[in-house]
């Protein structure tokens, strides 16, 4: 193998395949990246046990087809710390020449034929399809909401439901609820499987153009992208969550009498700064809500008070004190791209619902208050 | 007040018992007459345990010849004289019966002389009634010589334990005994050997300390409280110096040594998170109470008390003695080298080896800083160590800032993710990290929930978790706890137990809820202590604390150490973790100067 190629692609390549690699493993092959030279493409593959990734840099020029094998950190860290334009990698039996203006790296590689491999995207059966904007939408808007650490496992990942020309992400970690949805096309009627939340960071950096038409398809254990069409498409596949999600529909309140509507960002500053003035174990923000606006406080006993007057475009309903864990609103309010947002309530013990027409609700659990 | 027969009904009143079971009972009574009788220098001999020779001499204001007699006699005593008066006992002995007890198992003689007369009289009486009163000779006073104790009921005697063990119990006696009273001088000779001489003092705590050992006296914190009615004086030693046993824990209550069972607790609960579990602190405690509100009269050796209100005496105790403790570094020391001839030191301003002066006691602006003396400065050194002279020449902090505790401009290197190392005024400190941010967040919990329940924050859909029926009732029971701790949790069957609300703080720390609250009525069915909740709940904070704590292995950032250790001045007794460990040890820089060789 021996390629010259574009070196900032190679870096965007490299640490996206780079993500996927254990930090920590027990065979150095599995702590390598594939790289794959044919046809004026160079590939650059990795594994785990639960997701494999190839993406194609196109801004290659192929002088010798042929495979390589080679620790990712090392590779990453070389290329990354060069400032040429370009970078050549040239395999000669186990060792990888890494070429640029001034420096020459030799890196102790691995035989190619002990890599994986990863599965390839299968351009028949059924396959939907949506654009990366929307798909990006999807992971924002849900993604952290997801259980970061639970043992019920299922939660941990982001459920994905097809059904027909929409596709729904949900995600809960037990306490806020995210629903997401976003317009597809193709595929089956109805479709649902769990998607780990690891791969989903990495699928939102591969589709960062808004425009890029995104194939997926699923089988009984796993489930595989193809970002892009062309040669140099990406594509990642990723084990599935096995388990039950919970009945996400009967926890979104249907009956709440009060509706408040708020400029997003004017609420999410707020939030944001009176929550400054909690701790560990009283996270809550008090918000009492009527006609007159909403007043945020929070209290932190050894630091202090704050208050903090927010002016709401529309109160419908009598007036509530409910509290809530801040961070729950400012995340959500940080992944909503509009500039008006819906919030619904009932009672202080009963959930709040923030709502952006349908296409995105989330349910927030509150704090009691003391 | 002259000796007389006390009424009947009084003698009835008292409750009947043993008064004399051994020798160190003998000693405490007679010791107790003398001082009753305004001794300022009491002398006790012991021989052969006791057994052979009791003798306590003292140079108070003796018996006039005339009542020599009557002092033998059952139920004569000059220290009351009507039901009034047994209400506000003040004195030590009252009951009017040792000196007769004594008497009818022993070889006695009494002998007296009242101060200003020119002649000692003295009666004898061997196992029986006395013989006539005969002059004698002796200084002002009275003398009390015990031969032969139980020689006429060799079922006690043999009751007897070894003599060493006897002699153990008779200086026991007397070292209690003189604690109590500073004013009067005491000697102890058991054999041939004087075991104590004790000067009168004026300063008690000079008397507490010659007796607890001169070298613990820097371990050891004056307690002075004011409360419920009661004033408390004494001393409580710092953690670092509790023992395996109880032995050093004295209470007094109006003078007389006590043994009660709220007391000691309220010293546990002082202690606790202090001392490790199976060590016991030194105390020494004074209480004076009015005698109107304390019933002495339980039990023949008067060491059982009864309060009128034992719950006010219980926290009026636990008050004082944490006030004390609060107000003092217990941060323990080490020192480098064993057997060093440094004599224990410890952290407390006052303590410091002597070669400096504490820190808090200097103005401002003097205080001393960190180590300068850097050797010759115009020599170039790598930057490094340029960095960290320039680091350590800094303009000292002010003094508010040299109070024991940690300048916050410091750093901070965690070593072994799992020990913190910071400069502090004394020297260095070693904080276990773990045991540090427990300590933190339980004082943290235990400030919060005395003021409303911990927060709870709801849940989607119940948690639902699979327990024992034991699980199942103790959540019943501690249905209250789990509530005010920030659980909403309610059983749905035999084994299943519902959760809809968990304790943000369990959230925030990312310990999941659901096995928390299993263990937590798993651990409310060992203890079965229902009816202790306080202790109860201190534990449970504590199980939070625990579990929600950066454990050994956790690297932190900068962020997080510089907080956690301005926590750690924030909370009161964050020298040990709530199991009792240490939180912090400090490597003083006397030790250090004197392990480099550097003589400060």
């Amino acid at each position: 193998m021996n390629v010259v190629c574009d070196r900032a692609a190679l870096v965007e390549a490299l640490s996206l395949a780079g993500s996927v690699v254990p930090s920590r493993t027990t065979a150095p092959v599995l702590g390598c990246l594939a790289l794959t030279a044919e046809d004026g493409l160079l590939t650059v593959a990795s594994t785990n046990a639960e997701v494999g990734i190839s993406i194609g840099v196109p801004q290659v020029e192929v002088k010798e087809a042929g495979k390589a094998l080679v620790p990712a950190d090392k590779l990453n860290q070389i290329t990354r710390a060069c400032e040429d334009s370009t970078i050549a990698l040239e395999r000669d039996k186990s060792v990888l020449h890494v070429r640029s203006e001034d420096a020459h790296f030799k890196i102790f590689g691995f035989d190619p034929q002990e890599f994986p491999g990863v599965r390839e995207f299968a351009e028949s059966g059924e396959i939907f399809e949506c654009t990366g904007g929307t798909l990006r939408r999807l992971i924002g808007r849900t993604l952290f909401a997801t259980a970061v650490e639970n043992s019920r496992f299922a939660i941990s990942g982001i459920l994905v439901e097809k059904r027909g020309k929409n596709l729904r992400f949900v995600a809960t970690d037990g306490r806020r609820l995210a629903v997401a949805q976003g317009g597809v096309k193709g595929g089956v009627e109805e479709q649902t499987f769990i998607l780990p939340s690891k791969p989903l960071q990495i699928l939102n950096k591969l589709v960062d153009d808004p425009d890029v038409t995104v194939q997926i398809a699923q089988e009984d254990s796993y489930a595989i992208f193809k970002v892009g069409e062309g040669a140099d498409a990406a594509v990642l596949s990723t084990n599935l969550v096995e388990g039950q999600f919970p009945p996400f529909e009967d926890v979104i309140p249907k009956d709440q009498d009060k509706r408040v509507r708020f400029e997003s960002t004017e609420l999410s500053s707020a939030v944001r700064r009176a929550a400054l003035l909690t701790n560990e174990e009283s996270k809550g923000v008090r918000m009492d809500f009527s006609s007159d606006g909403l007043m945020l406080s929070s209290r932190a006993p050894e630091m202090g008070e704050a208050e903090i007057q927010v002016e709401l475009k529309s109160y419908e309903g009598d007036p509530i004190e409910i509290g809530f864990n801040p961070a729950y609103l400012t995340e959500a309010l940080r992944v909503i791209d509009e500039k008006e947002i819906v919030i619904e309530l009932k009672a202080p013990n009963k959930p709040g619902v923030m709502k952006l027409g349908n296409e995105f609700t989330y349910v927030v659990m509150p704090v009691s208050l003391t | 007040m002259t000796i007389k027969q006390l009424p009947q009904d009084l003698v009835n009143r008292i409750a009947a018992g043993e008064v004399v079971e051994r020798p160190a009972n003998v000693v405490k009574e007679l010791v107790e007459n003398a001082l009753d009788a305004g001794a300022r220098r009491i002398e006790v001999t012991s021989e052969g345990g006791g057994r052979e020779l009791l003798r306590v001499t003292d140079d108070g204001r003796g018996i006039p010849r005339e009542e020599l007699l009557l002092a033998l006699s059952p139920h004569a005593t000059s220290k009351i004289a009507s039901l009034e008066d047994l209400e506000s006992v003040a004195t030590m002995g009252f009951r009017g019966e040792a000196l007769a007890s004594i008497a009818s198992v022993s070889m006695l003689r009494l002998r007296s002389r009242v101060p200003g007369s020119e002649e000692a009289w003295m009666v004898r009486a061997d196992g029986g009634p006395p013989g006539a009163v005969e002059p004698a000779a002796g200084p002002p006073g009275t003398s009390v010589e015990i031969r032969s104790l139980f020689f006429n009921t060799p079922a006690r005697r043999k009751f007897l334990k070894t003599d060493p063990t006897e002699q153990a119990r008779i200086s026991e006696v007397v070292q209690t005994i003189a604690m109590a009273n500073p004013a009067c001088a005491f000697t102890l000779t058991l054999g041939t050997r004087r075991t104590l001489e004790l000067p009168a003092v004026d300063d008690p705590r000079r008397r507490l300390v010659a007796l607890l050992g001169a070298e613990l006296a820097d371990e050891l914190i004056e307690v002075d409280f004011e409360g419920a009615g009661a004033t408390i004086w004494g001393l409580a030693g710092t953690p670092e110096i509790a023992r395996p046993t109880a032995k050093r824990q004295r209470i007094f209550l109006n003078g007389r040594p006590i043994q009660d069972k709220a007391i000691q607790h309220a010293l546990r609960e002082a202690y606790r998170g202090l001392v490790v579990p199976g060590r016991h602190p030194t105390v020494v405690l004074f209480i004076e109470l009015d005698p109107r509100l304390v019933d002495v009269n339980v039990h023949p050796t008067k060491t059982e008390v009864r309060f009128r209100d034992s719950g006010a005496i219980h926290q009026a105790v636990r008050h004082a003695l944490r006030a004390a403790l609060k107000g003092r570094d217990l941060v323990p020391t080490l020192e480098l080298e064993t057997g060093s001839a440094a004599s224990a030191t410890t952290a407390a301003p006052s303590s410091t080896a002597g070669d400096r002066p504490s820190p808090s006691a200097m103005p401002p602006g003097l205080a001393p800083g960190p180590v300068r003396d850097f050797g010759p400065t115009d020599r170039a050194r790598p930057v490094e160590y340029q960095r960290l002279a320039e680091d350590l020449a800094r303009p000292v902090a002010p003094a508010d800032a040299l109070v024991p505790g940690i300048r916050r401009d410091h750093r901070i290197l965690q070593v072994h993710a799992k020990y913190l190392l910071v400069e502090d005024p004394d020297g260095v400190l070693v904080v276990d990290q773990h045991a540090l941010h427990e300590r933190v967040l339980f004082e943290e919990l235990v400030e919060r929930i005395r003021s409303a329940p911990l927060e709870r924050q709801a849940l989607l859909m119940p948690d639902v978790i699979e327990v024992d029926e034991a699980a199942i009732e103790a959540l019943e029971l501690l249905a209250e706890l789990v509530g005010r701790i920030g659980f909403d949790a309610r059983p749905i069957g035999p084994r299943s137990i519902s959760i809809s609300g968990v304790p943000s703080f369990l959230l925030s720390r990312n310990v999941e809820p659901g096995p928390f609250l299993a263990e937590l009525l798993g651990f409310g069915v060992e203890q079965g202590r229902a009816d202790d909740p306080e202790a109860l709940l201190s534990e449970v904070l504590d199980m939070m604390a625990c579990k929600a704590a950066v454990k050994a292995g956790d690297r932190l950032g900068d962020a997080e150490l510089a907080n956690l250790l301005a926590r750690r001045e924030a909370v009161e007794r964050s020298s040990n973790c709530p199991h009792g460990r240490p939180t912090s040890l400090r490597i003083p820089l006397a030790e250090l100067d004197r392990r480099f060789g550097r003589s400060s």
